[in-house]
């Protein structure tokens, strides 16, 4: 965690800082979730609350604390309140594995009194060599919660719910994690911030020995693998639980699925995870297949030059460089927050048996077929990126 | 290396908790009327929830996860060493050590088809 | 300093686990225990400097194998089938075997361990990709044998989904 008390300070905020900015998007996304289905099915959404709406937010989060408590008899007590915090937690830790910026140099400095630094700070709350194995791991932990859901609230419909969603969600486990290994045989590396790194500048690559080079495309992981994007993003909605892939909540014939017996907070902790799995999706995507938090081009690089001149101390030059670049990772992670909200919007549902045809016998095949031809191709054309 | 995920989860667990019990405690106190304790029926008086019968999909769905789920995690290191054999000129053992442990991969997977263990009627 | 700190907190909640595991009536709650127990072992696998190991066993037993005992277990009466899981001669005769034959190794291999405090071994963090070079090359063989064994899967699961009778007789 660090070697002295200024490290170790910087590191337990800075996790909490990114805990709370994953929090924080939740209400946001819920807004946009709101009054961008209102928008594309031609209603008003939400209105009447502060400008646009916006203040709705506020409102639900005081509503939902002044909710009377309620606990299903019969249930057991113990995992109906469990469930919905094992929902927050294994999508808080995966995001905080991914970086969300550059690292922050800082120089040494004075201050009490006394000499600190020099420090490199990673904008992630933790940083393993095995970044990406280790997501999925505790991203695989998730179903625990919607299963402890179902059954501790005693009630056919959660049962039946959590049962379907934690098959669907180990289904699309598999097609998930082989869609990604197709990337990984070009990246040589499981840890996020390698991959950035090999991202950067235009598209070039080895060929049957000759160099190509395309200049006007960036060296985006999107350009080498657009399968294992489209499989691994089809995946992600399935993970997710969400249209066209959720049938653990198809109203029509569960209610709500696995949260029917749960009210105010409890279902908001809930939600929370929810979109704290698509957040850690999309960052996901974002790092694999579009740059990370680089822009294309050398464009980043002369951003950050530009951010560190306006300031006069080269450890806030550092910060404030880091934070510009922060910004266009997020824009890029709502980007495809935004694409969810669309889908949702957009496409009918899946019936069960399809849904898990879909998963076990074109999505696993597929991407089966994805890793094979791309070995081949590494092997006869010698080494890409 | 374990300790800022220990950390991270311990916060988050915390955060959790703390607004489950904070949201009881501000909660309204109200009568418990037996209809409230009802399971949820869509208002219609509850049948009996006791002996529901599951398809025996859901279990064949887990266990043979559980055999997928084992053969991907070996893919892992190898996608990761590929190319590092490839440049070493063992390319060619490398393809053909995962075409035969993908080969397999698929045999199970047809078996399956064809024996309808994986269609859901 | 820290680290032997962690070990004992980590040591001490997988073992806390695994009593859990033991004690509680309900076998969801032992399921749900045991999961806890496999998590501190992983993270005991991620103290060694063996984070691929620790990601692996939370992905394939916390996260696969565990998911099926507890699907398994959720859909049984827990309520009325207590007395299947526990009571009966046999069932504790095999419960006091098994304690002693496990406390027996256990204890053999405590007074086998040598006790000296010096490190006769100089760890190194293992990388994903040297753990490759062995696995591939070396023992390449027991890697295909391994796919062949998980070929016993499928087969058994068709045998299980073609018995006839029971409560799922179609």
């Amino acid at each position: 965690m660090g070697s002295d008390v200024f490290e170790i300070t910087v590191n337990v905020i800075k996790m909490l800082a990114i805990f709370l900015l994953m929090v924080q998007l939740v209400p946001i996304l819920v807004w946009v979730e709101r009054r961008g289905s209102a928008f594309i099915q031609n209603r008003f959404g939400p209105n009447r609350v502060g400008p646009l709406g916006l203040t709705q937010l506020l409102a639900d989060a005081v509503k939902f604390l002044f909710k009377e408590e309620f606990v299903p008899p019969k249930s057991h007590a113990l995992l109906y309140y469990a469930a919905p915090v094992l929902a927050l937690v294994p999508g808080a830790i995966a995001f905080g594995g991914i970086p969300l910026s550059m690292p922050i140099d800082i120089q040494p400095f004075q201050m009490f009194g006394s000499e600190w630094g020099p420090y490199t700070f990673k904008f992630q709350s933790y940083d393993l060599d095995i970044g990406i194995l280790f997501i999925l791991a505790i991203s695989s932990l998730g179903a625990y919660a919607l299963l402890l859901a179902g059954w501790g609230s005693n009630n056919k419909y959660s049962l039946f719910g959590a049962l379907r969603a934690s098959a669907q969600m180990i289904s699309y486990e598999l097609a998930m994690g082989l869609s990604l290994v197709g990337m990984l045989m070009l990246y040589q590396t499981l840890n996020f911030s390698n991959m950035i790194e090999l991202q950067k500048g235009p598209l070039h690559f080895m060929f049957f020995g000759k160099e190509i080079l395309i200049p006007f495309l960036p060296n985006w992981g999107i350009f080498y693998q657009p399968l294992g994007f489209l499989l691994f993003a089809t995946a992600a909605f399935a993970e997710t639980n969400r249209l066209p892939f959720d049938l653990p909540e198809a109203e029509g014939e569960l209610v709500a699925g696995y949260h029917t017996e749960y009210g105010g907070l409890k279902m908001l902790l809930f939600y929370i995870g929810e979109y704290g799995h698509m957040m850690v999706a999309s960052a996901v995507m974002v790092t694999f297949y579009f740059g990370g938090y680089e822009l294309p081009f050398s464009l980043s690089d002369s951003l950050t030059s530009a951010v560190r001149g306006a300031f006069s101390s080269v450890n806030l030059g550092n910060v404030m460089a880091a934070l510009v670049m922060h910004v266009v990772m997020l824009l890029k992670i709502l980007f495809f927050l935004w694409v969810f909200i669309w889908v949702r919007w957009t496409l009918p549902r899946f019936r069960y048996d399809q849904l898990m045809d879909l998963g076990w016998k074109t999505m696993l095949p597929w991407s089966l077929a994805n890793v094979l031809a791309t070995a081949y191709l590494i092997l006869m054309a010698g080494s890409a990126v | 290396m374990i300790l800022p995920i220990l950390v991270l989860a311990l916060m988050v667990g915390t955060f959790g908790t703390l607004l489950v019990y904070v949201a009881s405690l501000l909660g309204p106190k109200k009568k418990k009327t037996a209809a409230k304790y009802m399971p949820y029926e869509c208002g219609l008086p509850g049948q009996e929830t006791k002996k529901t019968n599951v398809s025996i999909r859901f279990y064949l769905t887990a266990i043979l996860f559980i055999m997928f789920d084992i053969e991907i995690l070996f893919l892992y290191p190898w996608a990761v060493a590929y190319r590092d054999f490839v440049d070493a000129g063992q390319g060619a053992f490398m393809f053909w050590e995962l075409f035969v442990f993908i080969g397999l991969f698929v045999f199970g997977l047809l078996w399956e088809i064809k024996a309808k263990a994986l269609d859901w009627e | 300093m820290a680290e032997i700190v962690l070990f004992y907190f980590l040591a001490a909640a997988t073992v806390a686990a695994a009593v859990g595991v033991v004690m509680h009536e309900n076998p969801l709650l032992c399921a749900l225990h045991l999961v806890l127990s496999m998590l501190g072992v992983a993270g005991l696998f991620f103290l060694l400097q063996a984070p691929f190991v620790g990601a692996v066993q939370i992905m394939v037993y916390a996260g696969a194998v565990m998911v099926l005992f507890v699907l398994v277990l959720m859909l049984i009466d827990t309520n009325k089938d207590d007395e299947k899981f526990s009571g009966g001669n046999i069932s504790a005769l095999t419960k006091g075997l098994s304690v002693g034959v496990l406390s027996g190794l256990l204890t053999s291999i405590i007074l086998r361990t040598p006790q000296s405090l010096q490190r006769s071994v100089t760890y190194e963090a293992y990388e994903v990709i040297d753990i490759a070079k062995l696995l591939f090359t070396k023992y390449v063989l027991a890697f295909e044998l391994l796919g062949v064994l998980l070929l016993v899967i499928p087969v058994g699961v068709v045998a299980l989904s073609r018995i006839r009778g029971g409560t799922h007789d179609r």
